[in-house]
């Protein structure tokens, strides 16, 4: 009976193609376009940005600094040729920045005291994002650093400087567990809208939950005997299947297809598995769980079409799928811990971020369970009140 | 059969019981008739005898036995075919067989056989891989029944069965539920169309807020209304001949233009009334006694008022 049920269910489903849509190529599209989107929030393009440098002098410094921008950053493009044009050509975006380096900057950046006005100005252009000015400001400050040490060190000592003057070589920047590859957007997109994904079986069960009692269906197989906890199960055990369906094509999509679309690569490399899979079933659990009690709640197609899509959009918005929540504030960081999204979110960065195992990503997956959980008993409570008229 | 004696239900919240009272006899080989207007009562019942909704007083049973025990035991023994089309829109005919037989606890061969036995009976054999959503209204209406009859019930409850059909799937389908009835099912047909009900019942219930009005074999009923006559005539008759004729009737005579309407007094002889009309000069084109005699039956019992639900 079980069986016959279960097969009832995902034929329904099979021959929903809007359903299919929403579990399959939805989340696939999300991961594939912000990923690609919010490339540049993860790694800015510097390189990439056109920029103009307006030196007030020749000097053996301003060529220096320049020529140490231009590595890192690319070769300037010409500078307009009055300060008006080079304000328009800001405001236009048609230059992100410009370095303006006042002719004292030699005299200046040797000197013991500090100067009485700045000798390089940054000035960009309205629409840069502040991730990429604050780098822009920050490389700026360690070339102009380079510049002055060296400067200073050939006027006191009389001995110019041997080699490269870098900072660099002074530092070690490591990302706990991450020493090679910083956070990408991949990496932060695919278990997001994976998580996205897997909860939005909520409209695929109440749409078809809905047209059941409507049509009588539920009734009749009541009528006929069919005990409720092989109703209820008949609904949950198919979605368990689909979901694991959901994460193998994420996942896929994550490692397999962004690279081929220019994007980074996923990696799964050295992550604990036996964690991964914990934290894909309790979030299973606690997306079929929401789905089946918003399915007993609701009473007709459009509320099962509108109320489930607009709680997942919620608990997306609040979770951190669509925002990360590390650029959220305080507050908002805290309201993303009542988000169930945001639990299977984190857990499963735990897992493929941190490489966390289970035990570190037990918290998470435990949240998600009980969510489930309760959200099954109120469901079995209410399920009989779904079938008598 | 089935005994349903003194049911009473209210639904929660509701300001009138929905059943109050209510009794009825179910017998094998028998079509039961239920007849009654929208919200007398029929799907409360209906409802019941699903075992979907607990009584708040009365018993069922079935041949001595308590409904909900032997529901317990064989829940396939009555069989609902309910007035919605309550399938699986997006399964074929034959997946849709498949389902419900195996929630009729109905495996392999006794599956397939019972699932041939129906789609025959109901001749859905050559729609088998359709899906019910592109079925017409009538063949959704066999495939309603079809499901119904999977686990082979002692008693078959039809609400409504034949709504939305054509006079062709409508004449199949009543065919169908009489045939079932000679192989010794009973039926309970609740309807209220009134020429079903007089076509297929042999006993009737009339229902109304609930309460059984009344009940009996059509014969039965008919005869309370024995004395009916309509007609209707080729030209009105003047004012001196309706006076005249009021007086000479044994009975009350109503008038509206050439339509007459008798109710003859219960020793009355309608051929003697039709001689008076035809005596005081009326020319008749149709004369009916003892048709339509149900609806006036039925509309006397449940009060001619249009009703809101």
């Amino acid at each position: 009976m079980l069986r016959a049920l279960i097969r009832k269910e995902l034929l329904a489903l099979l021959r929903d193609p809007h359903a299919l849509a929403a579990l399959f190529v939805m989340p696939a599209a999300f991961i594939v376009i912000m990923s690609l989107a919010l490339q540049n929030l993860y790694a800015p393009p510097l390189r990439q940005l056109a920029y103009a440098i307006d030196s007030a002098k020749d000097s053996p410094a301003a060529r220096r600094i320049s020529a140490t921008w231009a590595t890192a950053h690319g070769s300037p493009r010409p500078l307009p040729a009055t300060p008006g044009e080079v304000d328009e050509a800001l405001r236009q975006g048609r230059l992100a920045y410009v370095l303006t380096l006042d002719a004292s900057l030699a005299d200046a950046l040797g000197e013991l005291d500090p100067p009485r006005a700045p000798v390089v100005r940054l000035r960009v252009e309205p629409g840069l994002d502040q991730g990429a000015f604050r780098t822009l400001q920050a490389e700026l400050a360690g070339a102009v650093g380079e510049l002055r040490a060296a400067l200073l060190q050939a006027s006191l000592t009389g001995e110019s400087p041997r080699g490269s003057q870098s900072i660099l070589p002074f530092m070690a920047v490591e990302q706990l567990g991450r020493a090679l590859r910083p956070v990408s957007a991949v990496q932060q997109n695919v278990p997001a809208w994976l998580v996205f994904g897997m909860f939005f079986v909520v409209t695929a069960i109440s749409s078809l939950f809905v047209q059941e009692q409507h049509s009588g269906a539920l009734a009749r197989l009541a009528a006929l005997g069919v005990p409720e906890r092989i109703q209820i199960l008949a609904k949950a055990l198919p979605y368990v299947g689909i979901n694991a369906i959901q994460a193998a094509l994420m996942l896929t999509v994550g490692c397999a297809l962004m690279p081929l679309l220019g994007g980074e690569a996923l990696s799964l490399a050295g992550i604990h598995w036996p964690a991964l899979l914990m934290m894909l079933a309790a979030t299973s659990v606690a997306a079929i769980g929401f789905a089946l009690l918003l399915a007993c709640l609701v009473r007709t197609h459009a509320q099962a079409n509108t109320l489930g899509p607009l709680c997942n959009l919620l608990m997306a918005a609040l979770g951190g799928i669509m925002v990360p929540t590390f650029v959220m504030p305080g507050l908002m960081q805290q309201l993303a811990r009542l988000s169930p999204m945001n639990w299977g979110l984190e857990g499963l960065l735990t897992v493929l971020l941190r490489h966390g195992d289970v035990a570190e990503a037990a918290p998470w997956a435990l949240r998600l369970a009980l969510f489930g959980i309760l959200g099954l008993a109120l469901a079995s409570r209410l399920f009989s009140r779904r079938i008598t008229p | 059969m089935l005994q349903v004696r003194g049911l009473h239900y209210r639904y929660p919240a509701a300001a009138a019981p929905a059943l109050v009272d209510f009794s009825l006899e179910a017998r094998r080989g028998e079509i039961l008739g239920l007849l009654g207007p929208n919200g007398a009562g029929k799907s409360t019942l209906v409802a019941h005898l699903a075992g979907l909704l607990q009584a708040d007083g009365g018993q069922i049973e079935v041949d001595g036995e308590a409904l909900a025990a032997l529901r317990r035991r064989t829940p396939g023994c009555i069989a609902i075919a309910p007035q919605d089309f309550a399938f699986y829109p997006m399964l074929s005919v034959a997946e849709n067989l498949r389902c419900f037989a195996a929630a009729s606890r109905l495996s392999g061969a006794a599956a397939r056989q019972a699932i041939a036995r129906t789609l025959a009976a109901t001749r859905l054999e050559d729609f088998a891989g359709t899906r019910a959503e592109h079925l017409s209204g009538g063949l959704k209406r066999r495939l309603n029944l079809a499901i119904a009859l999977l686990p082979t019930p002692a008693l078959l409850v039809l609400d409504e069965p034949t709504v939305g059909v054509d006079p062709q799937s409508r004449a199949f389908l009543l065919d169908t539920v009489r045939a079932l009835a000679a192989s010794g099912m009973g039926v309970i047909y609740a309807s209220h169309y009134m020429e079903e009900i007089e076509a297929i019942a042999d006993r009737v219930v009339i229902v109304d807020h609930g309460r059984v009005l009344c009940q009996g074999s059509l014969a039965e009923l008919l005869a309370q209304a024995r004395g009916h006559v309509e007609l209707q005539l080729e030209v009105p008759l003047d004012a001196a001949a309706l006076k005249a004729l009021a007086g000479e009737i044994d009975g009350r005579l109503e008038v509206a233009g050439v339509h007459l309407k008798l109710e003859l007094a219960a020793d009355a002889s309608p051929v003697a009334a039709l001689a008076r009309i035809e005596a005081r000069g009326g020319r008749i084109r149709d004369a009916r006694f003892g048709r339509h005699s149900l609806e006036r039956l039925f509309m006397r019992l449940t009060d001619t008022r249009l009703r809101d639900h």
